[in-house]
């Protein structure tokens, strides 16, 4: 006995704070109809509504929740009906009811639905009774078979949808930059002043591999350009500029160069 | 044999042999700073730092085949700091489950008189470019996001141009060899950048 009385307890604290932050999510979404609806975006109402319907869900998780006893075995019984404000109901209602009277009991008490819904539930009821089981189960499975179709169209559309979008607009990296920006750091492909850039790709692949041998100062020394005479320049002080975002592509010459032009100081 | 974790090998005096594991990647100009954002949430929480940085890259070329190659780097944009100088090592020729591309790598801080000593000793400045970026951390993982600048004329760094419109996208982490955990857990850290960067090990002996 006493446990269920505690069990009862904890079953109603529960159900008030559920009830309150419902409310609570009422209240913000009637501000926001009321007072902002000429901003209102329909993302922002279908937010409100998934809130809403997120708290009922957990209601009646609440209400179904094995630890819940049968309240529909408890009843409410009012004790005192008095026409006077009642300062206690007016607190816990934040005014909205002042009185606790024949007028309000009715209405807040009421465990009947209303006659027109009792109506409908009743010819549901009846309906329902005159199919007979097999026909019954024929037409919830088919109801089932329905639901998930449509559910896994849903999920597909969305899925391709989404795929195809991020392939079209979202190209976050180029795979041929990578290469070129790996060349680059690796070896200096593209990069070095000595090696004439992009546009002189087609005169690079005519001429052989050991072109004229500049044999800079003391400083730099130079490998072997196989551009045009005009490009065999220590400088190239913009003459040969690569648009921007066209890495050059460099003749794989510059081994056998390096060897016929080696000149190391202390070879004997 | 994988060897054992840092904290429990003998200090023998000399240098470990440190391996540099690394997986490169771009990014698009105009998907930077999604990028950014990205990485600011998953690194670690420090002031976001930038570089600029001018690196050149020096041969010395002898009988054999292929010159020796060392980098030399330094900074635009901080003073005080030391030059950088950089060794790396050919990439091993690892089995096909490490993650990472894995070399070789010595690096030494040096007084700002490296380059007249890199001549002196016979290297030949090979190429240079400026490197201007972001770096990020998160634990020993070292994330770098930078874009690539041509120099026009050698020797100024003032006038140069980017290489491409991309940034690249380098995620590498300095350790001792042997550690084959550090390529799964950089891989696990790639697999959050997807897909708006496609960190992966690149061969650039392919590239050539």
């Amino acid at each position: 006995m006493q446990r269920e009385e505690k069990q009862l307890e904890l079953t109603l604290e529960a159900l008030i704070s559920q009830v309150a932050d419902l409310k609570n999510s009422l209240v913000s979404f009637i501000y926001k109809l009321e007072n902002e609806y000429d901003r209102l975006t329909w993302p922002s109402v279908l937010d409100s509504f998934a809130l809403l319907s997120g708290q009922l869900n957990t209601l009646n998780k609440v209400l179904k929740h094995e630890k819940t006893p049968l309240l529909r075995n408890q009843v409410i019984i009012p004790l005192v009906l008095s026409p006077d404000r009642d300062e206690e109901i007016m607190r816990q209602t934040e005014g909205r009811v002042p009185v606790f009277s024949h007028e309000v009991v009715p209405d807040h008490l009421r465990t009947k639905p209303d006659p027109e819904v009792e109506e409908q539930e009743k010819q549901l009821i009846t309906d329902a009774a005159r199919i007979s089981p097999d026909a019954a189960q024929k037409q919830i499975q088919s109801l089932n078979k329905m639901c998930s179709n449509l559910l896994e169209k849903i999920s597909k559309e969305e899925r391709e949808s989404e795929s195809g979008g991020l392939r079209q607009n979202k190209q976050t990296f180029n795979p041929a930059d990578t290469n070129a920006l790996v060349a680059a750091v690796a070896f200096g492909k593209g990069l070095s002043n000595r090696r004439p850039p992009g546009s002189g790709a087609s005169v690079q692949s005519g001429q052989p591999g050991a072109g004229a041998i500049i044999a800079g100062a003391s400083g730099i020394q130079q490998v072997p350009m196989t551009g045009a005479p005009a490009q065999q320049q220590p400088m190239l002080a913009g003459v040969q500029m690569t648009p921007a975002g066209q890495p050059g592509k460099m003749p794989s010459g510059i081994k056998t160069n390096i060897k016929s032009a080696s000149m190391h100081p202390y070879q004997r | 044999m994988e060897a054992p974790p840092v904290t429990m090998m003998p200090v023998t005096g000399g240098t470990i042999n440190m391996m540099e594991y690394l997986l490169q990647g771009s990014v698009l100009d105009q998907s930077l700073e999604s990028l950014l954002h990205r990485l600011r949430g998953l690194c670690d929480n420090m002031e976001p730092e930038t570089f600029l940085d001018h690196e050149m890259v020096f041969l010395l070329k002898g009988q054999q085949a292929s010159p020796f190659v060392l980098r030399a780097r330094r900074s635009m944009d901080k003073t005080g700091m030391p030059w950088h100088l950089r060794y790396l090592g050919q990439p091993e020729i690892g089995d096909k489950n490490r993650h990472a591309l894995v070399r070789n790598c010595v690096d030494i801080a040096t007084s700002d008189n490296l380059t007249d000593f890199l001549v002196e000793m016979g290297f030949r400045m090979d190429h240079e470019f400026v490197a201007k970026g972001h770096v990020f951390r998160k634990g020993i993982m070292k994330i770098v996001v930078y874009k690539i600048f041509r120099i026009l004329m050698p020797g100024n760094t003032e006038s140069i141009e980017p290489l491409s419109l991309s940034y690249l996208v380098e995620l590498n982490v300095v350790a001792p060899a042997g550690q084959d955990v550090v390529s799964d857990d950089m891989r696990n850290f790639a697999e959050q950048l997807k897909p708006l960067v496609h960190l992966e090990k690149i061969d650039p002996k392919r590239l050539m």
